[in-house]
């Protein structure tokens, strides 16, 4: 009962007028420029965080969660449409975009959208019973703690983004290591600052993101120098009733999938979506059309994206650790508005947190409603062509990089990062894992400093306590079954070689 | 040389000293109590492992050609410091053109009407930041 209460209480806060029109507005703009080439979530999020910056606290905050889902619906969208694989819509590009070859988008596109608020409702409901709870249990974390906890998710991050543990890990600690930048909490001492007086306060997060993830994209694709062919095709979207059937189970399901898989550390959207996917070809009724243009191949990892979007929130805002990137840039957002993600969040501001639970609810309608029926209107942002198109991005880098501090001179620190951004991308390297070391990497220390000044110096204090044992006990069996996967590789690839 | 896996073990390497050695400049203490040298030090130890073992690797791997075009991330940076610069000592309106103009080169194709339509487009945008959401942008 409480539960309902509480969540009453989040919709008044939800459904003011102001914090109505900052949900609307982030959806849209979200899908707008998350139906952009080569812009995920990670990438709109940036872009469009300082605009948030001159918003009041609750407002802010809604409207940047409203982005997330925007961007990762409009994601959808030219996943389903046009086959541009995204980062975070790899499985919608199989069946959706093999219902678009049938002539049949809109149907790919309703199943999204229907599927997606299936999934948001049952990841909130989750949401909701849950994050006060795992609120109770973060009491429990000491330093050392929190400690093996941020390495878990470095490990999971890293494996699952970069699909590499070697390079998603050097990731994590280059972020880490930038976080590093700036002046010393406990001794006030200045590091790498180089003598620079702008680095005395650290990098800027906006300027890392915007350089990783909005330049280098930006360049990327220019240098692959593709043109794409614009989306003409006509637009059904109602589904007649018997199809409208098939999506409820396959959808139910991969919410519930979706749900738990975004709690994990590490876990969230992805690989939510290829496991609904998996499951779904295992168990659904028409799995022998799988793969080739099925409803079910779209409604189940739909609702598992959505699902896992929205409970990847849980792990921040109880135990305060993000447990993915697009979660630490929000985790950063909401320590530009002054607010600490974690436990004593519910608590200290009940209004921002039922506020948020109830206004993706609010958020998830918006995209029902607004979204899937405008949805053949703004397909035309595929008309634009690419040439005018990264002008104004890179406008939009610059005025954001601009705001935080209204300072120009930051706009080159952004241009040093776009050009380390486009050395890792060519290297290879993914920057989403160097976002989450650089968000954790001052938090990681603080705990890491004060573990050792608890135990006296002595690394035991990481295994004597059981949560922390148990966290490096799994860290442990990863890394020796990737190496062991390493070590047969080889010896395969000597073997093979002739002597 | 020409070889991304072997560039990119090297890469971290030279990261990871640039971050070690500098570290090493800074008090470390002793574990009981850390000095700001210590931890930025571990974990670029870390990472110096991390390099040396991607380096060991792409001994293993197949040779993997490395891509780097310098035109389009010269011509994209360039474009980003003249903005910043002009909108500095000029005006942000001409800023804005020039980003606009300047950044296009890198496009396949390339059309001073178009550009034109575009940094019109932007500076509108810039002003409806300015007056509807307070942005303090030095257009003028």
């Amino acid at each position: 009962m409480e539960v309902l209460h509480n969540l009453a209480f989040g919709f008044e806060h939800a459904l003011t007028l102001q914090n109505l029109m900052f949900c609307a507005i982030g959806c849209t703009v979200g899908t707008l420029v998350g139906l952009l080439p080569g812009l995920g979530p990670l990438a709109t999020i940036s872009i469009l965080l300082p605009l948030t910056y001159s918003i009041p606290t609750g407002g802010a905050l809604i409207m940047l969660a409203g982005i997330y889902y925007g961007a990762q619906y409009g994601d959808s969208v030219s996943a389903i449409t046009m086959r541009i694989p995204h980062a975070s819509s790899i499985v919608a590009c199989i069946d959706g975009y093999q219902l678009t070859l049938k002539g049949r988008t809109g149907l790919a596109l309703f199943t999204a959208g229907v599927s997606s608020f299936i999934g948001g409702t049952v990841a909130i409901v989750v949401l909701a019973w849950l994050a006060p709870a795992l609120g109770e249990v973060a009491f429990l974390f000491g330093p050392a703690d929190y400690c093996s906890l941020m390495l878990v998710g470095f490990v999971c991050v890293s494996f699952v983004t970069t699909g590499s543990l070697l390079n998603g890990m050097a990731m994590c600690l280059i972020g880490v290591l930038l976080g590093q930048i700036g002046t010393d909490i406990n001794s006030g001492m200045q590091r790498f600052t180089m003598n620079l007086s702008f680095l005395v306060d650290g990098v800027g997060l906006v300027s890392i993101a915007l350089g990783c993830f909005g330049i280098a994209e930006i360049t990327k694709n220019l240098d692959s120098g593709e043109e794409r062919s614009p989306f003409n095709g006509k637009i059904k979207l109602m589904p007649s009733w018997p199809e409208f059937k098939r999506i409820i189970p396959s959808a139910l399901r991969g919410s519930i999938i979706g749900s738990f898989l975004g709690i994990l550390p590490g876990g969230g959207p992805v690989i939510a979506q290829f496991a609904a996917y998996a499951v779904d070809k295992k168990v659904s009724k028409y799995r022998h059309e799988i793969g080739q243009g099925a409803i079910e191949g779209v409604a189940g990892q739909a609702a598992a994206d959505e699902a896992a979007a929205r409970t990847s929130f849980i792990p921040l805002m109880s135990i305060g650790i993000p447990e993915n990137a697009v979660m630490a840039l929000m985790m950063a957002a909401f320590i530009v508005k002054g607010i600490q993600p974690g436990p004593n969040m519910i608590a200290t501001h009940p209004d921002l947190f039922w506020g948020l639970v109830a206004s993706m609810w609010v958020g998830n309608c918006f995209l029902l409603i607004l979204n899937v029926p405008m949805v053949r209107y703004w397909l035309s942002v595929f008309k634009i062509p690419y040439a005018v198109l990264f002008p104004s991005i890179l406008f939009f880098c610059s005025i954001g990089t601009y705001s935080v501090n209204n300072n120009l001179d930051d706009i080159f620190i952004t241009v040093a990062f776009g050009l380390i951004g486009y050395i890792f991308m060519r290297l290879e390297l993914d920057a989403a894992p160097l976002m989450l070391g650089f968000i954790l990497g001052p938090m990681l220390e603080e705990n890491f400093r004060r573990a050792l000044l608890l135990s006296r110096g002595s690394f035991s204090i990481f295994v004597t306590r059981p949560i922390s044992a148990t966290l490096l006990g799994f860290i442990a069996a990863f890394v020796i079954w990737q190496l062991t996967a390493f070590i047969l590789q080889a010896r395969r690839a000597v073997r093979a070689q002739p002597a | 040389m020409n070889d991304e896996n072997l560039v990119r073990g090297l890469v971290l390497i030279a990261i990871a000293l640039t971050f070690g050695l500098s570290a090493l400049r800074y008090p470390l203490g002793d574990f009981s109590r850390a000095g700001p040298g210590l931890f930025p030090l571990m974990v670029s130890s870390l990472l110096l492992l991390i390099g040396v073992a991607t380096v060991i690797k792409s001994r293993f791997d197949k040779r993997k050609p490395l891509y780097f075009n310098v035109r389009n991330i010269s011509i994209i940076l360039l474009s980003l410091c003249g903005f910043a610069l002009i909108s500095k000592y000029v005006n942000m309106i001409a800023g804005i053109v020039f980003m606009v103009f300047f950044s296009s080169f890198a496009a396949s194709t390339y059309s001073i009407a178009r550009n034109a339509k575009v940094a019109a487009g932007l500076v509108a945008i810039a002003f409806a930041f300015q007056k509807l959401l307070g942005l303090n942008l030095p257009l003028y």
